[in-house]
């Protein structure tokens, strides 16, 4: 794929969580959302398969498409890959080093989207996945650091070849 | 009542989160600037529980329990500034 295209968009609802802090599916005015509290580190992860299309030279994008409760503050974002391949037990996490974008600010009327871009570097900063790899994805609100009073709504993710 | 420790005061302040985030309700404050409003009204609640005691007549003073004229209390709030509001 050229640079740009669309790889994949991840619905809030097709995720999965881990056993603690964990975000929860919610709504806002009927739209399906992950909220992301403001007490603990919440995560989601979502599993796909890296499109055939993936070219794998430059890397992708991450894009977190959300809305905040809060009309002042910032919010502070991890994502990190997982290749699921050859050798990886499924009963073990083998996530790459998080990157991260912090200090996002939130819009100034609460529900405004927002999105945010995580860039990933084709190789180890995306765990090596490459084109038909099974693989995970971990977002993280790292709300220990961040200044948004309440939850963060996350409705889609957008991976983007770079 | 001695101050709450900050735990608890970390866990006033979350709950509120949780409460205005329920509800969808605008907040322009950061988590820093709330956490030291909490700490504020409980240093506060500290300082000045004995005078809302005294203001409580003698026969509701000893007649209810500490939590039933701290609920009390919330309702006298709740609706001098929330639902009377």
């Amino acid at each position: 794929m050229a640079a740009d295209d669309t790889l994949a968009t991840l619905n809030a609802f097709s995720f999965e969580s881990p056993t603690t802090n964990y975000a929860v599916a919610d709504t806002r005015n009927n739209r399906r959302c992950l909220a992301f509290s403001d007490a603990a580190n919440d995560v989601a992860y979502w599993s796909h398969v890296m499109p055939q299309a993936y070219v794998g030279t430059t890397g992708v994008d991450v894009i977190i498409h959300w809305s905040a409760t809060a009309i002042t503050g910032d919010v502070d974002w991890d994502v990190a890959f997982e290749r699921f391949h050859a050798t990886h037990d499924a009963d073990t996490d083998g996530f790459a080093t998080d990157n991260s974008v912090d200090n996002t600010t939130v819009p100034a009327t609460s529900g405004y989207p927002a999105a945010t871009t995580v860039t990933f570097t084709d190789g180890v900063d995306m765990d090596s996945v490459v084109a038909g790899d099974m693989f995970r994805l971990r977002v993280t609100r790292d709300s220990t650091a961040d200044t948004a009073v309440g939850d963060i709504q996350v409705y889609a993710i957008e991976i983007r070849e770079s | 009542m001695a101050r709450l420790n900050a735990t608890d005061l970390e866990g006033v302040r979350a709950e509120f989160a949780k409460d205005i985030s329920r509800v969808r309700e605008p907040i322009s404050v950061t988590k820093p600037e709330l956490a030291a409003a909490v700490d504020g009204l409980d240093q506060y609640m500290n300082e000045s529980q004995g005078l809302i005691n005294a203001a409580i007549p003698l026969a509701a003073r000893t007649g209810l329990t500490t939590p039933q004229k701290a609920r009390l209390l919330l309702h006298v709030i709740n609706k001098r500034y929330i639902t009377g509001a």
